[in-house]
């Protein structure tokens, strides 16, 4: 191996890979694995039934140069089998490159099969780049409780943050693309009463008579996505505050119109300190004492008692 | 601390930057198709004030005569609304496309009446000053379903 080159603090490097804990990264890969469990339940659960169907499927532009072929029962039926096998063992940390980059390639299609009739979700990005950097960290010796820091941790978090961060700026970015890029004519349009009036749900119902509050409410939607990109350069509680802020806004939008994106969210854990959770979990259940030495005469007492 | 060379820090800055350059390239030049490289456009349009909002459904007519509505969810027909409404050009120029929709939601009810024809409408709700007012229902294909 050649020398260390690990960067500094302050420099373009240091920013793309930080020294972190790597406990953070093995954490995060479990989670991550498990919530791949529930998406192919939950979320992206059609690519099986969707294959009754080639007269409907239109391939995405990855699927057509990467030749795949078009999805079929057997193909869904693997890539499913191919990912819960895979997302259990990734789950425990073991083989975490092979098994990290079969799950990623497996959900990666598995996605994609799902975008391929029509409609592509914005959510899936930041889990799906997670799925691709994290296995580049390979084995983290002591798994959650890991003591290790490296920049090789640093860096796939960083590009996971980045792709959270993405997911909001870039959003802002098509709305503005889409009005002829002028930043006024999205917030000043009735897109919310559009999504209440397709998505009827509480809260939406409630503010379907106010379309001025429902302007409000997209001008600081807008402006909320295009400073977004700040987050990237937040630390403690003022990263907090704003991976609090883009919660709520979450919680507002399952209120709202019933949209969760939980993908996204989820992977804000990016953000976390999570190598204190196995210290924190371990002060507030300290192993148990050993057990208090019987008096050989309690011994002799009972031997007389049951003879 | 776990080493790093200066290779691996190289490819690493070039990688990150690539995912940066891919993904603001697909927000101002791609589109949809280019996922996950492509633009986040979900509810990136404006509709006007007086806009009409559409809402595609499905609804079949079964042995039994009753007209229903064949929910389009993955959970009751195999496809959701947003698949058929992608598809909607497609359906109007050959309605047996829906056969789909009747063969998810046959296998998903079978001890419902089967439906004999299918019929794609949408609800149209008509905006005034961004207040709904009246809606309508207008049918843009239907199918008599061959077994």
């Amino acid at each position: 191996m050649s020398a260390d080159a690990t960067p500094l603090r302050g420099s373009v490097a240091g920013w793309f890979a930080p020294v972190v804990p790597e406990a953070r990264v093995a954490v995060l890969r479990s989670v991550l694995y498990v919530f791949v469990l529930l998406d192919l339940h939950l979320l992206v659960r059609d690519p099986i039934p969707l294959s009754h169907h080639p007269d409907l499927y239109r391939p995405l532009l990855l699927a057509r140069v990467l030749h795949l072929p078009p999805p079929s029962l057997p193909l869904a039926w693997t890539l499913y089998a191919v990912l819960v096998v895979g997302c259990l063992v990734g789950a425990s940390g073991r083989a975490p490159r092979l098994v990290g980059w079969v799950v990623a390639a497996a959900f990666t299609w598995w996605v994609a099969i799902g975008f391929s009739y029509g409609k592509v979700d914005h959510d899936h990005l930041a889990l799906v780049v997670a799925l691709w950097v994290l296995p580049t960290v390979g084995a983290v010796p002591g798994g959650w409780s890991a003591t290790r820091r490296s920049a090789q941790a640093g860096w796939a978090l960083r590009c996971v943050q980045v792709a959270v961060v993405a997911t909001y700026f870039l959003s802002a970015l098509a709305k503005i693309r889409s009005g002829g890029w002028t930043l006024t004519s999205w917030p000043e349009s009735y897109i919310l009463t559009w999504a209440i009036v397709r998505r009827p749900h509480g809260l939406g119902q409630l503010l379907l008579p106010y379309p001025g509050v429902l302007r409000v409410m997209q001008w600081f939607s807008i402006l909320a996505e295009l400073s977004s990109v700040v987050v990237l350069w937040l630390r403690g509680r003022a990263l907090l505050a704003a991976a609090l802020f883009w919660m709520g806004f979450h919680v507002f939008t399952v209120a709202l119109l019933y949209i969760h994106f939980a993908p996204t969210v989820v992977c804000w854990l990016a953000f976390a300190p999570l190598e204190r959770l196995v210290p924190w979990w371990r002060a507030r259940h300290p192993p148990l004492e050993p057990p208090v030495p019987v008096p050989s005469r309690a011994t002799r007492d009972l031997a007389r008692r049951e003879g | 601390m776990r080493p790093v060379s200066r290779g691996s820090l190289v490819w690493r800055v070039l990688a990150a930057v690539a995912l940066v350059v891919l993904l603001v390239n697909g927000s101002l030049r791609m589109e949809d198709d280019a996922w996950p490289f492509g633009p986040m456009s979900q509810y990136a349009f404006s509709p006007p004030e007086d806009d009409t909002v559409v809402i595609t459904r499905v609804d079949g007519l079964l042995t039994d005569g009753r007209r229903v509505e064949l929910p389009l969810r993955v959970e009751t027909a195999g496809i959701s609304r947003a698949e058929i409404e992608a598809r909607i050009p497609a359906i109007e120029a050959d309605p047996s496309l829906l056969r789909a929709v009747s063969d998810g939601w046959v296998a998903r009810n079978p001890t419902s009446p089967r439906p004999v024809e299918l019929f794609l409408v949408q609800d149209e709700t008509r905006l005034h000053r961004g207040q709904p007012t009246s809606t309508s229902k207008v049918t843009l294909a239907q199918w008599r379903v061959v077994p």
